[in-house]
């Protein structure tokens, strides 16, 4: 038998239903290598007696801008119009006041948002479809998309935090943030909007799989070149972002094109491998740690031993200092120092220390990071970046001139300011939740910094500008337009590649035309000085920032800060002067982050005593199918290693996996590059099965996270001179599982990490 | 005053006013529909908001201060509860935020409660 079941949030003191002024956050649209074209469903349905005005308050994703939106309801439909912001302000406020049903989506420092919908009817349901573009992660294999299904509180010198009726509130100063409204953070979301998406990933190279570290998806290959994928369960909860990661199965240039009124707008995506292998240097490295309260718990004891893992790279010509930071600074030196043994201890002794305490004073830690490296290095970040105010730290991450690469941790969003922070000064960023392996991103990110395998990047007809360097890991992307002729010369120091831009279709041509404006607005609106972006219109006209935002906005068709989309809905029975219910739509505290980190003096909730009324009328029905919750796939896609690696990091504890365990394998290289020991045959031998159990846990001396550990590895043993025998077999085997990426069985970890292992424990160490 | 014409006069956007008043910070109009009016009462009690905000006051402060309108009402805390309608004259309502465990527990309970509470004549039907 089944029972009927439906969802119905009700008020705890007296069980009535409760009124969500939104209902639904539904996003749909195409994914594609290059960028996203999305498009968001927000349900308004109104349960007051008077009209009500909701305000939701969303953050762009990555390298994205708005479009349009559609507003639908009983009998009506109407598009909005782009319009110079305060022309369309007062657009809003005149519809408002003449009664009709008037949506405003206006964009605040910060890539926020607030969509505004005023004078929806008492008992009327009304449907906003919003357009949205938005960029990816890129990585050579692959992406990662990422899309904000809630907002993270974050930090700002001046901000003003309380709890009210148990529910988070945050207030900025308008003078820097103008008239931007927030929402109200709840511990607990199972009584929010619904939200769910179902995307298609349009692919050219061959998937290898599609995964989700945040959410139980649904994959389905309808045709060659599309997947769908979908929410597995009927809805979900707005407390984390959406992240897809898209792998594919070989590493290539990609070029996705199309006509548009007799030009071809192009978007080129060229894998690192295409550069040539990386420089040999030595490295300068700030690791600069955010210690800020709301890193606490898992996310800072990772960072803490991916740091350490970090620092097992280096050798004894590398150099490095380590800083954290929240509302004060702490260095660990004055200078970088050589990466000895004795200065790795220290390091490690430091970083024993270091809790998560405090602000976030992001700009502090960047400049004191800078001030140490002497602009001559690279500044590697980790943080959740939950800071406001990103612009400031962007003009003052700029003017240090120093490389920056940051590796986000979080569950909500902070992508877009970091993927800024690491793009704006020449580094890469990498996004993580907390519940994926940060330790081992991080080590992958170090492992692709330092020795750039390209730098003085060219081409004609590309803009953005080409990024000034190129890792190994990340690619390139190139955004333009041809004449017809169809070809793209790259140019780099020591190099050149041509690629062919292909007729295409219509379609792909007017996305990446989008993307790529999406793309420009981002960075022109990352560079607003602080002091322009709430000043008057007549003060503004004149900033240079302003000016072109206004003409991308024109010319893409693109709202920025300086041009938002309105919509008036003129309709019979509208009636002037009514003053509507302002709503805030509130939103879930982000999976992970610690209410108390931002909202300290939360009184505590209320429990439900009172029992609910009987009868809900307006539950929404939920179909209940815990069949649903699994993972669907056809082939040739299948749930993605992350997803699997995160499971895995849930269900065991840290300590217990096989990644910690390389991870703590990782911080115990010495300078030169073996491990440990205390004789030369006790390292070589404990050296060799190092090399083993990096290479049975799928990393080489070319690929996987721990691939600069694997190379030094091999080097060192390239560099003894055993005798004949059974030793040399044994480097040979550990040299040749290196380049092959296959080892033989054997309990090699575990003897790695073993003080005194010697030749015959490797000889008992290997399974038949 | 209009709506427009305070938010001129305060240099607070008509939307702010707006949830100024929705928040207990502001009464509303005197008067209602095309007449609304503010008086120079309201554009004083916003200028002591902002000078309020500046010292240092969340809005959740100054709601709480005299001098504001008597509060009005907000949302109260909120609790979520699945509805298992298990047969036509019976809904069982069970919390929505219980633990896996919790739920699958309750769910199988509530089940074996709608067999048992099944009309005559239903018990051997399949749904």
């Amino acid at each position: 038998m089944s029972t009927a079941l439906s969802f119905a949030p009700v008020a705890a003191p007296t069980g009535e239903p409760l009124r969500l002024a939104m209902q639904r956050l539904w996003l749909t649209g195409q994914v594609l290598p290059a960028g996203a074209r999305l498009v968001v469903q927000h349900i308004f349905q109104s349960e007051e007696e008077r009209p009500l005005e909701v305000i939701y308050s969303f953050p762009l994703p990555r390298d994205a801008a708005l479009r349009r939106f559609r507003i639908t309801g009983d009998g009506f439909e109407t598009h909005s119009e782009l319009k110079e912001t305060e022309e369309a302000v007062k657009a809003y406020e005149k519809g408002l006041a003449e009664g009709s049903l008037s949506a405003l989506a206006r964009q605040y420092g910060d890539g926020i948002v607030n969509l505004t919908v005023g004078n929806i009817r008492p008992k009327e349901k009304v449907t906003v479809y919003l357009e949205v573009l938005a960029g990816v992660e890129l990585r050579d294999d692959g992406f990662r998309f990422r899309f904000p299904f809630t907002l993270a509180p974050a930090y700002h010198a001046r901000m003003r935090a309380a709890v009210t009726e148990g529910e988070g509130e945050v207030e900025l100063p308008a003078d820097e943030f103008g008239d931007v409204i927030l929402p109200r953070f709840r511990k607990d979301a199972s009584s929010l909007h619904e939200v769910g998406f179902e995307l298609s990933v349009l692919h050219e190279l061959p998937v290898e799989e599609i995964g989700s570290p945040s959410h139980s998806i649904r994959v389905r290959q309808p045709a060659p070149g599309s997947a769908r994928v979908a929410l597995a369960p009927e809805r979900d909860v707005p407390n984390r972002d959406l992240v897809l990661d898209v792998r594919f199965r070989e590493t290539r240039a990609q070029v996705l094109a199309g006509p548009r009124e007799g030009k071809r707008p192009f978007a080129i995506i060229v894998p690192s491998t295409l550069f040539g292998p990386a420089a040999e240097a030595p490295r300068r490295t700030v690791m600069l740690l955010d210690r800020s309260g709301s890193m606490a718990g898992e996310p800072i004891a990772q960072a803490r031993k991916a740091i350490e893992a970090c620092l097992a790279v280096l050798s004894d010509q590398d150099s490095f200092v380590l800083v954290a930071f929240d509302d004060k600074v702490e260095s660990m030196h004055r200078a970088p120092v050589p990466a000895t043994r004795e200065e790795r201890e220290r390091a490690r002794a430091f970083l024993k220390k270091i809790d998560a305490r405090g602000g976030t004073e992001l700009a502090a830690g960047v400049r004191e990071a800078a001030r140490l490296l002497g602009g001559e290095g690279d500044i590697v970040i980790l943080t959740d970046g939950q800071v406001y105010g990103t612009e400031d730290i962007l003009a003052q991450a700029r003017a240090t001139g120093v490389r920056l690469s940051c590796l986000g941790i979080g569950s909500a969003s902070q992508d877009r300011f970091l993927s800024l922070l690491a793009r704006e000064t020449g580094g890469v960023s990498r996004f993580v939740t907390p519940r994926e392996r940060v330790d081992l991103a991080a080590v992958d990110l170090f492992a692709s910094l330092g020795r750039p395998v390209a730098t003085g990047l060219t081409a004609e007809g590309v803009q953005p500008e080409p990024p000034r360097f190129v890792f190994a890991g990340t690619p390139v992307l190139l955004f333009g337009e041809t004449e017809n002729h169809g070809r793209v010369d790259l140019a780099w120091d020591g190099g050149s590649l041509s690629f062919d831009v292909p007729p295409g279709d219509a379609e792909t041509g007017e996305a990446v035309r989008l993307l790529r404006g999406s793309r420009l607005i981002t960075d022109w609106e990352s560079r607003y000085p602080k002091e322009e972006a709430v000043a008057p219109l007549r003060k503004r006209r004149q900033s240079r920032v302003a000016e072109r935002l206004l003409e991308l906005s024109r010319t893409y068709g693109l709202a920025s800060r300086e041009m938002a989309l309105v919509a008036v809905v003129r309709r019979a029975g509208d009636r002037p002067g009514e003053l509507p219910e302002t709503r805030v739509v509130p939103v879930g505290m982000p999976q992970d982050t610690e209410f108390q980190a931002y909202f300290p003096h939360a009184a505590p909730m209320l429990a439900s005593l009172a029992p609910p009324a009987m009868a809900a009328p307006s539950a929404r029905k939920i179909v209940f199918d815990a069949g649903n919750a699994s993972i669907e796939a056809a082939a040739p896609v299948r749930p993605g290693r992350l997803t699997r690696l995160m499971r895995r990091a849930r269900e065991a504890p840290p300590a217990a996996s096989g990644d910690s365990g390389l991870i703590d394998l990782a911080a115990l290289l010495e300078p030169d590059g073996g491990m440990p020991g205390g004789s030369p045959e006790e390292r070589a031998a404990r050296t060799v099965a190092a090399v083993l159990a990096f290479v049975a846990g799928g990393h080489s001396s070319a690929s996987g996270a721990f691939r600069l550990h694997v190379a030094r590895l091999v080097e060192y043993l390239k560099s003894l001179s055993p005798a004949a025998g059974p030793e040399t077999l044994w480097i040979g085997t550990a040299v040749q599982a290196a380049s092959s990426g296959k080892a033989p069985e054997g309990a090699w970890l575990e003897l790695a990490r073993r003080p005194g292992a010697g030749w015959k424990e490797l000889e008992k160490s290997a399974q038949p | 005053m209009t709506l427009a014409e305070i938010a001129e006069a305060s240099g607070l956007p008509a939307r702010t006013i707006r949830f100024y008043i929705a928040r207990g910070l502001l009464r509303g109009p005197v008067k209602g529909g095309r007449a609304a009016a503010y008086t120079e009462e309201h554009l004083e009690r916003l200028e002591e908001i902002k000078s309020l905000q500046a010292r240092g006051s969340t809005l959740a402060e100054i709601a709480r201060l005299p001098g504001g309108p008597a509060k009005e009402s907000v949302l109260p805390p909120a609790t979520s509860w699945w509805q298992h309608a298990v047969a036509g004259d019976v809904i069982v309502w069970v919390r929505a935020d219980a633990s896996p465990w919790r739920t699958r527990q309750v769910r199988a309970a509530v089940e074996e409660f709608a067999r048992r509470v099944q009309p005559a004549g239903n018990e051997g039907r399949k749904e």
